[in-house]
């Protein structure tokens, strides 16, 4: 019967479908766990030097640096923003890339003078399609992330945020908000502003933080060292969601197709039986008729 | 007993170092500080060098990478890339690093490439400094 045939057919590709899902779970799973503990060994770092940047700037209210400098001189409308936006390279992991391109463009709709520095090719090339001005030979992945690309994604922003090319630098991450939820987040990196930092935190020293050997010589260390940081944190944060994401859509897609299967088996069996019994009753009618 | 101060090291892979600490003799940019209980409350950044400090009147020796400390007179934060105990460090591959990151500098390449390998090569040196105190 055409309808057998059709039903199995269905069920086995299903089948592939759900071999395929099930394989990346496990994949993703095992590295999941993986990013996770990269993930626990850095949070107390990333922890700690927010912590401390912000202990930093709130003992020293009136530093006047190039990392602070609002460029207010410019039009706001002329300033131009740099988003570091954070996607995975490969797509199936549910909406994890769909929420942060969908945050980045909700984040640049409220400027005109935009460049992009996308990591990870799902972004790249989402934002290439929508032709958005990118940056020129940035070419980086989330890919296990190492403090070696944390470094070099740091100079070539602090490059461009020295000349001048740009003023304003947001970063468009993933961040693990518990264990088990993810959340799109928009950070600004640059121009650190201190209004931000002065937190809930109780002042304990009330004088303020020598610098040594000056002001500017350790700002000229401690910002890119922050970003760098920033940057690492918010990478490997970024990646173990990646991972959690792809984990999740895998097991949910691998429950439906079990789902469907389940259905399918019991149509197959229905349409098998109804097509036995028929072939029974085609048999028994023609012996009744040899009788007669 | 000397005074002690609360002494924190912290490396972007694992929290390196808690304790209370009566010493600390730091690698900062303009060369090596030392900070007792009761110091100024001070701000600096770390070069990659080898860090000291003493804990119950025994002096530890270990690696840091690049970094910043926050200095108050009851607590001493050091917040740095890397840091690592003497014995941890691979002395070979410290060598090879060494070596990899003079050559690259005697082929002076573009600027970003120079600072690279310069800041490669004291990393490598403060890995092996540390090391051939302790061996």
């Amino acid at each position: 019967m055409a309808n057998m045939r059709e039903i199995r057919i269905r069920m086995k590709s299903i089948q592939d479908t759900m071999k395929i899902t099930n394989a990346m779970y496990l994949i993703s799973s095992s590295k999941l766990k993986k990013a996770r503990k990269v993930l626990d060994d850095t949070m107390p770092y990333f922890v700690t030097l927010q912590k401390t940047i912000h202990d930093i700037l709130l003992h020293s209210p009136d530093i006047s640096h190039a990392y602070f400098d609002k460029r207010e001189l410019k039009p706001k409308e002329n300033k131009k923003k740099a988003y570091i936006v954070i996607t995975a390279d490969k797509g199936l992991a549910g909406g994890y890339n769909h929420n942060v391109i969908k945050l980045a463009e909700q984040e640049m709709a409220k400027s005109k003078h935009n460049i992009l520095f996308a990591v990870g090719q799902v972004g790249r090339q989402y934002f290439q399609r929508k032709k958005e001005e990118m940056a020129n030979d940035f070419f980086y992945t989330n890919y296990n992330p190492t403090r070696y690309r944390a470094r070099c994604i740091t100079e070539t922003i602090i490059d461009g945020f020295n000349k001048g090319e740009i003023d304003e630098v947001y970063m468009v991450y993933t961040k693990m908000v518990t264990p088990m939820k993810a959340e799109a987040e928009v950070i600004q990196l640059l121009p650190l502003s201190q209004g931000e930092f002065v937190s809930m935190e109780k002042e304990e020293y009330k004088h303020f933080a020598e610098y040594s050997p000056s002001p500017q010589v350790v700002m000229n260390h401690l910002v890119p060292n922050y970003i760098k940081g920033f940057i690492y944190g918010a990478m490997v944060e970024a990646f173990s969601a990646e991972q959690h994401a792809r984990m999740t859509a895998m097991q949910s897609a691998t429950d439906s197709a079990k789902d469907m299967i389940r259905q399918l088996s019991l149509l197959y069996n229905r349409a098998r039986q109804a097509a036995i019994t028929q072939e029974i009753n085609e048999v028994v009618s023609g012996a009744g008729s040899e009788d007669r | 007993m000397s005074k002690t101060f609360d002494l924190k090291i912290v490396a972007s892979d694992r929290d390196f170092f808690e304790g209370k600490s009566e010493m600390i003799i730091l690698p900062a940019i303009d060369g090596n500080h030392g900070v007792m209980a009761q110091h100024e409350s001070m701000v600096t950044a770390i070069q990659a060098g080898e860090v000291r400090f003493q804990v119950d009147g025994e002096w530890k020796i270990a690696a840091l990478g690049d970094g910043f400390a926050e200095i108050m007179p009851d607590y001493v934060v050091v917040v740095v890339d890397t840091a690592e105990w003497p014995e941890e460090i691979d002395v070979r591959r410290a060598e090879e690093a060494r070596e990899r990151a003079e050559e690259r500098l005697r082929s002076k390449q573009a600027l970003m490439e120079y600072y690279h390998s310069k800041a490669a090569l004291s990393r490598a040196m403060a890995r092996l400094k540390v090391t051939k105190k302790v061996r």
